[in-house]
């Protein structure tokens, strides 16, 4: 069964998202404290994090922080706020993906769930080459030469939805389908916040791209092969 | 900004010290004057009193001289003449130049050829008899005593001066009567006069630099602390509220600066009282908002899961489940509107422009409502350039102000076509939303994007429409420096025209389409 970590600090909310999420034929562990979040995610480790972003002792986005310390588990931020800084502080802290509340269905949270914890890129096998770097998809691997470079699963997934297609060029719209699936865009956002997350863990200068090679006006493709 | 003026109007120590100056040319003027005519005046009557003085002791002495001749030898009386004339020009008290005329009185019928009696006539320096003034001559013949009078002389090299003529009659012996004239030329008296005038005319200029050096001074003293007060205003009418004046006196200035500096503490305690308020309610937006959401999302799910369930109810019960959901949507997006208006109160709402394609976004929105474009029979028409627009914009609002007019024309449509058209010039982007519906009065075209403002309060309210959401659009677009028009005519429908600068923020230059679609033909493509 999936395991799924739903920190939230309204009872009746975290039982409802309990309730919702059980039926799908999910298990869940609620916590209700931002500090006591770690304990929990160490004894017993999700397959996926629900983390709201206002939580009593620790901030959420802190949270956030703490897990993508030690691990690379999916993290869907709950925001009650629709207010972009709160959004960017979660992505840029490493989540993933975020929800405001309230949802417009709760089957639209189940299926972002389900996108975060499917493989999304499950067609392609053996390994593939973007810029200087080796993608090893099946053992789920970014090496550049010897050196293995760690990546959340989302930022595997950009970074292989990129390499599969050298030369196409990918709106934000196509990645945010394509990556995050969603039917149609809601927040490019998403995408800026990720690709320079990845950008700064796989570029040998952020600022000067050649791995992820922005298109102007339109969005991404991948860099050259062997280039660097 | 005010129109230029000349600087005279704009500065108040100049126009002081042009007035000044102007006033005390008038004041040194007429004392000058006074002055002067004052002087000379005078000057002129001491010269006068003591060359008649001169005069008279000359023509006395000249007198007894002849007098002591008489009977003496016709070479004695000569000489005795001839000493009277060296005399005369020599002695006396004042300095300038005297000349002497001796002038024999012929008797009527005598003839001046007369040979018998010896003609002693002389007019020092050759001067021409012919200088004397006619009047003095007739005075003299009157009276014994003597008489004066001034007039200009000439001597025979042509060079004329102002001069002081004066006559008495005398006898020489063993002649007759002859008129002797002294004449006192000017020339140092006018000499006087001239240096008097220059002194005067030096003085006066020297006392109006003074004068404007004086009133600068003084000006200054008052102008400065107004230039400051200026300053200090101007300052903080560009926002800098801690600005003070500094006062350093007990004047009446520094009641002005106090005055000011009481207006600028009331003025920057009013509004950081004010921007308090601001924070508090932009607290409050956001209290509100998660206090309200996460209850919202439980009752969300809750719905979900029963109307989910609907099937297994008794039809009471699923229908109660229906309309539970779909108000709990409304509701929803009522909360989100009026967060939204909220925000654009507390004037926090913030542009997040990015590079976007319009006209695939306009497609989307239409696409969303669930219009089939591509179907022949579809009700919304999109009319676009073929080629892609890019614009820098905020998507979500660009995205809900399109979903606001598409969902309103829907609303009023009555079923009938409803055109979409986009056009781009090289600096704005605009989306003409019509309908052919029941339209609007025109009077209701200024109140059509007031909040929950609604054209026809009997009318039923459709698709759940808030009654803010042509008030949002409006508000969206003007955070773009864009604009949303409206028009409608009962009976023809409406339109809603809006108009976006390509780059959020620039200026718009015009309406690439027109409010009143009749208009169109004008507007170029």
């Amino acid at each position: 069964m999936t395991l799924v970590m739903v920190v939230d600090d309204d009872q009746d909310l975290a039982e409802m998202l309990g309730i919702v999420l059980t039926g799908a034929g999910i298990d869940v562990d609620l916590v209700s404290r931002g500090d006591e979040v770690m304990d929990v995610f160490r004894n017993n480790p999700p397959d996926l994090v629900l983390l709201d972003v206002m939580l009593p002792g620790l901030d959420g986005v802190e949270v956030c922080k703490l897990i993508r310390a030690e691990s690379m588990v999916p993290i869907v931020m709950l925001s009650a706020k629709g207010d972009t800084q709160d959004i960017v502080a979660g992505l840029e802290a490493g989540a993933d993906d975020y929800m405001v509340k309230p949802f417009k269905h709760p089957s639209e949270l189940i299926a972002r769930i389900r996108t975060r914890l499917r493989r999304t890129n499950a067609d392609v096998k053996g390994s593939l080459t973007i810029g200087d770097l080796a993608i090893d998809v099946t053992a789920h691997e970014v090496r550049r030469g010897s050196k293995v470079i760690a990546l959340t699963r989302l930022e595997f997934d950009l970074l292989v939805a990129l390499a599969k297609e050298p030369g196409r060029v990918f709106t934000r719209d196509a990645l945010l389908s394509e990556v995050w699936g969603y039917r149609h865009s809601t927040d490019t956002r998403l995408v800026n916040v990720h690709v320079q997350r990845l950008r700064s863990k796989v570029e040998h200068d952020p600022e000067h791209p050649t791995i992820v090679m922005t298109v102007r006006g339109v969005g991404y493709k991948a860099g050259v092969v062997g280039a660097s | 900004m005010r129109p230029p003026r000349s600087p005279l109007a704009q500065s108040l120590a100049a126009k002081v010290i042009l007035s000044t100056v102007l006033l005390s040319l008038g004041v040194v003027w007429l004392t000058g004057s006074a002055l002067y005519s004052q002087l000379s005046d005078g000057i002129k009557r001491v010269n006068l009193e003591s060359s008649l003085a001169d005069a008279r002791s000359v023509f006395y002495n000249a007198r007894y001289q002849f007098l002591l001749v008489e009977g003496a030898t016709q070479p004695q009386i000569r000489v005795q003449v001839e000493d009277v004339i060296t005399s005369s020009t020599t002695l006396g008290t004042t300095d300038g130049a005297r000349e002497i005329i001796l002038l024999k009185i012929f008797n009527k019928g005598e003839a001046a050829t007369n040979g018998q009696q010896v003609n002693y006539s002389f007019a020092s320096n050759g001067l021409l008899s012919a200088t004397l003034p006619e009047t003095l001559r007739q005075e003299i013949a009157k009276t014994n005593d003597l008489a004066h009078e001034f007039a200009p002389l000439t001597y025979r090299t042509g060079k004329t001066i102002d001069a002081l003529y004066v006559g008495q009659r005398v006898t020489i012996p063993d002649s007759g009567r002859y008129e002797m004239y002294l004449v006192f030329t000017l020339a140092n008296q006018k000499a006087t006069l001239d240096l008097v005038q220059n002194s005067l005319f030096l003085t006066g200029i020297v006392l109006l630099l003074l004068i404007a050096l004086i009133t600068w001074l003084v000006v200054r003293q008052v102008v400065k602390p107004v230039r400051d007060a200026a300053r200090v205003a101007s300052l903080f009418t560009e926002g800098d509220f801690s600005q003070r004046l500094q006062i350093e006196s007990k004047d009446e200035i520094a009641t002005l600066g106090n005055a000011f500096n009481e207006m600028a503490a009331s003025i920057q305690a009013q509004i950081s009282r004010l921007e308090n308020l601001s924070q508090v309610q932009q607290r409050f937006v956001s209290d509100v908002s998660h206090e309200l959401r996460t209850p919202l999302t439980t009752l969300r799910m809750a719905s979900d899961v029963i109307y989910g369930q609907r099937e297994n109810f008794d039809p009471v019960i699923a229908r109660s489940a229906e309309l539970l959901l779909a108000q709990i949507d409304r509701f929803e997006k009522l909360l989100q509107e009026l967060l939204e208006v909220s925000r654009f109160d507390a004037e926090v709402a913030v542009l997040e422009p990015t590079d976007f394609e319009f006209v695939a976004l306009v497609r989307r929105c239409v696409a969303d409502f669930g219009v089939n474009l591509e179907a022949a029979d579809s009700q919304i028409s999109v009319i676009a350039p073929k080629d892609p627009v890019h614009i820098r914009a905020d998507f979500r609002r660009v995205e809900r102000i399109i979903r606001n007019l598409v969902s309103n024309a829907l609303d009023h449509s009555d079923g009938k076509p409803i055109e979409i058209e986009c056009v781009e010039t090289t600096t704005e982007v605009a989306v003409s939303v019509r309908d052919h519906g029941e339209g609007m009065e025109e009077s209701s075209l200024t109140r059509v994007f007031d909040r929950f403002w609604r054209a026809d309060p009997s009318r039923a309210r459709t698709r759940g429409g808030t009654g803010l959401g042509l008030s949002i659009a409006l508000e969206d677009a003007r955070l773009h420096n864009g604009e949303l028009d409206a028009w409608g005519a009962p009976g023809d429908g409406a339109n809603f025209v809006l108009t976006l600068p390509r780059i959020a923020g620039n200026q718009i230059s015009g309406r690439p389409l027109p409010a009143n679609p009749h208009k169109r033909g004008i507007a170029s493509k």
